[in-house]
């Protein structure tokens, strides 16, 4: 069942949805997301009947779903196998989160050397069973709906879930954060003042935080529709040097096609293939 | 050819002057008058328009240098206080905001009433509306404003307006409103105008609010020299600027480029991001959204600054796109702001204030791109729709503003057609909605979703019935209602199927699928008046068996002797002894003639173009062949932008239209 089809009121989401929130790679902040939805929290949840989500309940379920959250990206032998599971096991499956939908901050080590950065890592890499990358979801699995962010926005939760239990059409715009800093009466760093924005490109859900502090956009929610990676880059390089511009797209969405490509024509993330930062790469962007 | 704006109404108080010390007069006279003052002042490193309060909040000493993709804040360490050309802030945030609530749904005992919110418009005096600007201001209000419907917002903030406009002294590397014939010179529509001098302010009062302000300054008259040296630096800076964009025939040379290869190469650069759009101070687009509790019960709608160059503005339901590409929407973008514009509203819709080529965050330089894609010389090639000659464009007359009008209905009838379509009989005494005509619509509104418009497949003396496929959530719940349900519902929208026009003569009728829908009541109108019609043809198209409407009312039709009627589908089950197939074969090789005769037709956009081109072959004329097309009605009167069709708004002017009307719009793929 699509979004389309479990929003449409005809094939019903039940009026008390059997939920569930799982991890795979990542660091549990989305899922917490839940409980920052401090005003909202008991209402939904006496909406819906929460059978997983370890942040808060040590009970545990082996499915059905009616809806399963997913956060993280598919980092190991394992985790492959848990997600073609999960998945027959649930009627919706939302991925929330950058890990989740496009790989994560962990999926830089896709272009690395696998070995080189399991021994940068751990003293003994042969106790790790990981995969050699990190991957999203959809890469596994059919996926129904994202949530986007590094970390999801708790509005775009709520309105997600609020939309599901209504059976209308989740306000989850895929436009540009530039709408949203125009809306806000926000002047564009970019323009004003030459600094890097990932805005034009990336898709909006954070109320277009960075700018309104004076901070380009990170790309935190990673590519909105028709991102034109390329195109910013080629802008950028106009002053800036094409491993300036690509380590700008190679933090928490950098696997996702619209980045990955201005990363692979700079020849890969900006630093040494086994893993280890070099001072100078580390915080050039920041 | 550069154009010069039209002169203001002449007054008689004679220009007075402001000394440049005693400026907070001005402030303090239009507080007086209790408004709140929107100026320019520094904020983030470029000249805003905010709220001020006097002139120590002024960009005094600045000036900003702009070029393609820059916008930079730079000290002149001067004495003038509007000596900062164009900023990235258009008047329209504050007469059409970015964000307003447009309805509210709350519960009652007969269930959950939608209701419009009555716009709050504090009144404001802006203060430093540059030429472009002023002209900007009453482009939007001639789209505000047009018909049928104007936006009730948009008059009650612009009403509540005071205008204090400040002839410019210098312009951005950007500005090109002489070519637009907005400026330098400022132009009708403002209260008072400011022309700014090292000493002070030539000060002239252009509306009886406006000499109200300007009598509480309690100053002398400027003397002669004074309002010389005004008129000599706006004359002067019109020099410099000269005439970057040939005007002189840009509409047509834009028509004529619409398969132009360069639109594919400034979507290589183009990131489609909103900005121009965003900026533009003429740019008008709004999306809807719904926001609610968890029961839905509770819920209302904002109305939001939207752009046609996002993907979700082309999306209709099914999830269709009109412009999937980004070639499009730059297309779209273009050709609307400098060429269809004139046939919407009779102006164009740029006033050369050059904030989309500043604000765009890689450079993109409509002058240029104009250039190339309309060069001066290009020739006047074929033009793909029928438009009035350029000095004989005829907008949409002024509309009477008023407040959206929802009328509460009940269901009284369901009847389930197929498997996804519902027909919905809905009861009411409202005379407006009774006196709805063949081809109209209605926006169908409920608690916590979109209002999609629906047409309507019958009319009848005390009730309306809609035809409702199932495609997305809203639809969800209209195809579940039940008896004693109740839907708000605003309308009738749309110009009506001609079925006047088609007394006397051959009628040719051509449905497919739930295309069949809108063509009921012309079906109706035509078989209750039968004997004032020619003959009747009635081709009818669906996927399947099971996907026919009105199967009973069908069968009726096929035993008429006075009407031909034929039935053909794409897929035959084990019931179906009828012919399988496209609906053109059912007269592809018929021998009647159509010379003479009119057809209407519904269906999908392809079905369309081929039994269109087909009935050509008939001899039918495309201006006696109408077809109704569906496209992003989000308002229902031509004020969201949606539903564009090259010159045409298909809510406004249309859903229903002649093909020869229509030109190469019906066929050019992303328009």
């Amino acid at each position: 069942m699509t979004l389309a089809a479990a929003t449409s009121g005809r094939t019903a989401v039940p009026a008390r949805p059997r939920i569930a929130i799982v991890k795979f790679a990542s660091c549990d902040g989305c899922q917490l997301t839940l409980l920052d939805l401090e005003d909202e929290l008991l209402a939904i949840a006496e909406r819906i009947d929460l059978v997983e989500f370890a942040e808060a309940t040590s009970q545990r379920s082996s499915g059905p779903y009616d809806v399963l959250f997913v956060e993280g990206s598919v980092s190991t032998p394992e985790q492959a196998e848990e997600i073609v599971r999960l998945r027959a096991a649930s009627t919706l499956l939302v991925t929330i989160g950058a890990c989740a939908t496009s790989g994560g901050i962990q999926a830089l080590r896709n272009w690395a050397d696998h070995d080189l950065v399991r021994a940068a890592v751990y003293p003994d890499p042969t106790m790790v069973d990981s995969l050699a990358t990190a991957t999203p979801i959809a890469d596994h699995v059919a996926v129904d709906a994202e949530i986007r962010g590094c970390p999801i926005s708790p509005a775009q939760l709520r309105e997600f879930v609020t939309a599901l239990l209504v059976g209308r059409r989740p306000g989850l715009p895929d436009e540009a954060v530039c709408a949203e800093c125009k809306r806000r009466n926000i002047v564009c760093v970019a323009v004003a003042r030459g600094i890097t924005c990932l805005g034009p490109v990336t898709r909006t859900g954070c109320g277009a935080l960075c700018p309104a502090y004076g901070r380009g956009c990170y790309g935190c929610f990673g590519p909105r529709e028709s991102a034109n990676g390329p195109g910013l880059a080629r802008w950028l390089e106009r002053d800036l040097p094409p491993a300036d511009v690509a380590r700008a797209f190679a933090l928490f969405n950098a696997w996702s096609p619209p980045f990955r490509t201005v990363i692979d024509e700079a020849g890969g993330p900006p630093g040494p293939i086994d893993g280890r930062p070099t001072p100078e790469a580390s915080d050039a962007h920041h | 050819m550069t154009t010069r704006p039209e002169p203001p109404v002449a007054h008689d108080d004679p220009p007075r002057f402001l000394p440049r010390a005693e400026l907070d007069r001005l402030f303090g006279a239009l507080r007086a008058t209790g408004r709140t003052v929107i100026g320019p002042t520094i904020r983030e490193q470029a000249v805003t328009y905010d709220q001020i309060d006097g002139t120590d909040d002024l960009p005094i000493g600045w000036t900003a240098d702009t070029a393609p993709g820059t916008y930079r804040l730079t000290r002149n360490d001067g004495v003038r206080a509007f000596d900062y050309g164009i900023g990235p802030t258009a008047w329209k945030r504050y007469t059409h905001p970015p964000r307003i609530p447009l309805t509210v749904s709350a519960p009652s005992p007969v269930g959950p009433t939608v209701a419009p919110v009555t716009p709050d418009a504090p009144p404001l005096a802006f203060v430093g509306v540059r030429a472009c600007e002023l002209a900007a201001l009453r482009i939007q209000e001639r789209v505000m404003r047009a018909g049928p419907a104007g936006d009730v917002d948009h008059a009650a903030r612009r009403d509540a307006a005071l205008v204090v406009a400040v002839e410019c002294a210098v312009a951005g590397s950007t500005c090109f409103c002489t070519s637009m014939g907005t400026g330098p010179e400022v132009g009708e529509g403002a209260d008072i105008v400011l022309s700014e001098l090292d000493e002070g302010f030539v000060v002239r009062a252009e509306s009886g609010p406006g000499q109200v302000v300007v009598d509480a300054l309690r100053v002398d008259a400027a003397s002669d020299d004074q309002t010389g040296r005004a008129t000599a630096q706006v004359a002067e800076l019109r020099e410099t600027m000269g005439d970057p964009v040939p005007t002189a025939g840009l509409p047509e040379r834009l028509r004529a480029a619409i398969d132009h290869p360069h639109w594919a190469e400034i979507a290589e650069r183009c990131l489609a991001c909103t900005n121009c759009t965003l900026v533009c101070p003429t740019c008008f687009c709004t999306s809807v959204g719904v926001a609610s509790d968890l029961d839905g019960q509770a819920a209302t709608t904002d109305r939001t600054w939207d752009s046609c160059f996002s993907l979700g503005f082309g999306r209709v339901a099914g999830d269709a796109n009109f412009r999937p590409r980004v070639a499009d929407r730059y297309r779209q973008w273009l050709t609307h702001k400098f060429s269809t514009w004139w046939d919407q509203f009779g102006s164009s819709g740029c006033v050369g204030c050059g904030r989309c080529i500043a604000w765009c965050p890689v450079g993109i330089d409509v002058r240029a791109e104009l250039l190339a894609v309309a060069p001066p010389h290009a020739p006047a090639g074929p033009i793909p729709w029928p438009v009035a000659p350029p000095d004989g464009h005829a907008p949409a007359p002024l509309a009477t503003v008023e407040p959206a009008r929802y009328v509460e209905t009940e269901v009284t009838d369901v009847r389930r057609e197929t498997n996804d379509t519902v027909t919905l009989r809905l009861a009411t005494d409202d005379a407006a909605l009774l006196a709805a005509q063949p081809g109209q619509f209605v926006m169908v509104a409920q608690p916590a979703q979109s209002a999609p418009p629906i047409s309507i497949s019958r009319i009848l003396p005390d009730a309306l019935e809609l035809t409702i496929r199932h495609v997305g959530p809203a639809t969800a719940s209209l195809t579940a209602a039940r008896p004693g349900g109740r839907f708000a519902l605003r309308g009738p929208m749309g110009r009506p199927w001609p079925i006047d026009e088609a007394r006397g003569r051959d009628v040719v009728i051509v449905a497919g699928g739930i295309g069949l829908a809108p063509l009921r009541p012309v079906l109706d109108a035509v078989l209750r008046d039968r004997p004032r019609f020619g003959a009747v043809r009635i081709f009818h198209g669906a996927r399947t068996p099971a996907d026919r409407l009105f199967v009973p009312e069908l069968a009726a039709l096929a035993g008429r002797v006075d009407v031909e009627f034929a039935e053909i589908v794409d897929r035959a089950g084990p019931d179906w002894f009828g012919r399988v197939g496209v609906v053109t074969q059912l007269f592809e090789h018929a021998t009647w003639a159509g010379a003479g005769a009119t057809a209407f037709i519904c269906g999908p956009d392809r079905m369309m173009q081929a039994t269109v081109r087909g009935l050509a072959a008939h001899g039918l004329s495309a201006d006696r062949t109408w077809v109704t097309l569906e496209r992003n009605m989000a308002c229902g009167v031509g004020l969201c932008g949606h539903c564009q069709l090259g010159p045409y708004f298909v809510c406004r002017d249309g859903p229903v239209f002649s093909v020869a009307e229509l030109g190469d719009a019906f066929t050019t793929e992303g328009l």
